[in-house]
């Protein structure tokens, strides 16, 4: 009978409206497989610097040293929270424990808007920890104001 | 009469729920873990001795020193304003082989210093020390 047959037909393809849904979301997918870059995230969230500098870091960083902005007070090395005075034996401890000792360097995030005043200590730590390979975090700007 | 007993052709729909199902589970995983800030780094190699360049340091280096956050930067307590193309073209010009220090004073943000940094580069400077500014005050 027609007018069972038509309705078995369209019974079948229910999920034929989920189509459209399915093309965006694959869409979706695709672009932020693409685009994106899979990276672990920071413990806190941290706006660096932008810079025209366009180098890329060729290692991964050995110890990684976020700072928060200037009216917390929150300091994170290897995603652990730290006390200032920590850092440097932190950081001997760590490049003792390195087997590529050469190669070794300690990456600083900061936020862009932190003043120097908070970053200072932080460097200092560094030094007195007997390091000299630092990097600042920064971000491409992406053309000119 | 031969009866035509083949069954009509049925489309074999597979059902697209558990596609769809899996399809969000990787959308959603790759929305939460994709990082679309492009880092990059900035060497800032610290020496461990302050104090001793300091007599080579004088010879033909330009200290810039950041006050405030206000675009300006003094050279030769002169204020010279980032946009002053001219002025950084012609003291880069002057002072090929220089090392560029820039020093910061209290409040000074790090964006400030790397706009400084950058303007240099993009005029020609071929060394920028920026290191002098993330040093505690009493090893200046």
């Amino acid at each position: 009978m027609k007018i069972g047959e038509k309705y078995a037909a369209r019974a079948a393809n229910k999920d034929d409206n989920m189509v459209p849904l399915i093309n965006v979301v694959f869409l979706m997918l695709v672009f932020f497989m693409v685009a994106g870059q899979i990276q672990k995230a920071d413990p806190i969230a941290v706006m660096p610097p932008y810079s025209i500098n366009d180098t890329r870091a060729v290692t991964d960083p050995n110890v990684v040293i976020v700072v928060g902005s200037d009216d917390s007070d929150s300091l994170y090395v290897d995603d652990e929270r730290f006390v200032l005075d920590e850092i440097q034996a932190y950081l001997e401890q760590q490049f003792t424990a390195a087997e590529n000792k050469e190669a070794f360097w300690v990456q600083i995030k900061a936020d862009g808007a932190i003043s120097l005043e908070k970053l200072r200590p932080v460097f200092n730590q560094v030094r007195l920890a007997g390091l000299t390979k630092v990097s600042l975090a920064t971000q491409l700007e992406r053309g000119e104001e | 009469m031969p009866l035509n007993l083949s069954q009509p052709k049925r489309k074999n729909a597979i059902s697209l729920t558990p596609l769809i199902d899996v399809v969000f589970i990787l959308l959603l995983f790759f929305m939460l873990t994709s990082s679309f800030v492009p880092w990059r780094i900035v060497d800032t190699p610290l020496s461990m001795t302050p104090d001793t360049p300091k007599s080579e340091e004088e010879k033909d280096n330009i200290i810039l020193t950041l006050k405030q956050n206000d675009a300006q930067v003094w050279v030769e307590d002169q204020a010279i304003r980032f946009a002053d193309q001219a002025y950084f073209q012609t003291l880069i010009a002057d002072h090929n082989e220089a090392i560029f220090i820039i020093k910061a004073e209290e409040g000074v943000t790090l964006q400030s210093l790397m706009q400084l940094a950058d303007r240099l580069k993009l005029n020609g400077a071929k060394t920028v020390s920026i290191a002098n500014a993330f040093a505690m005050p009493e090893t200046k």
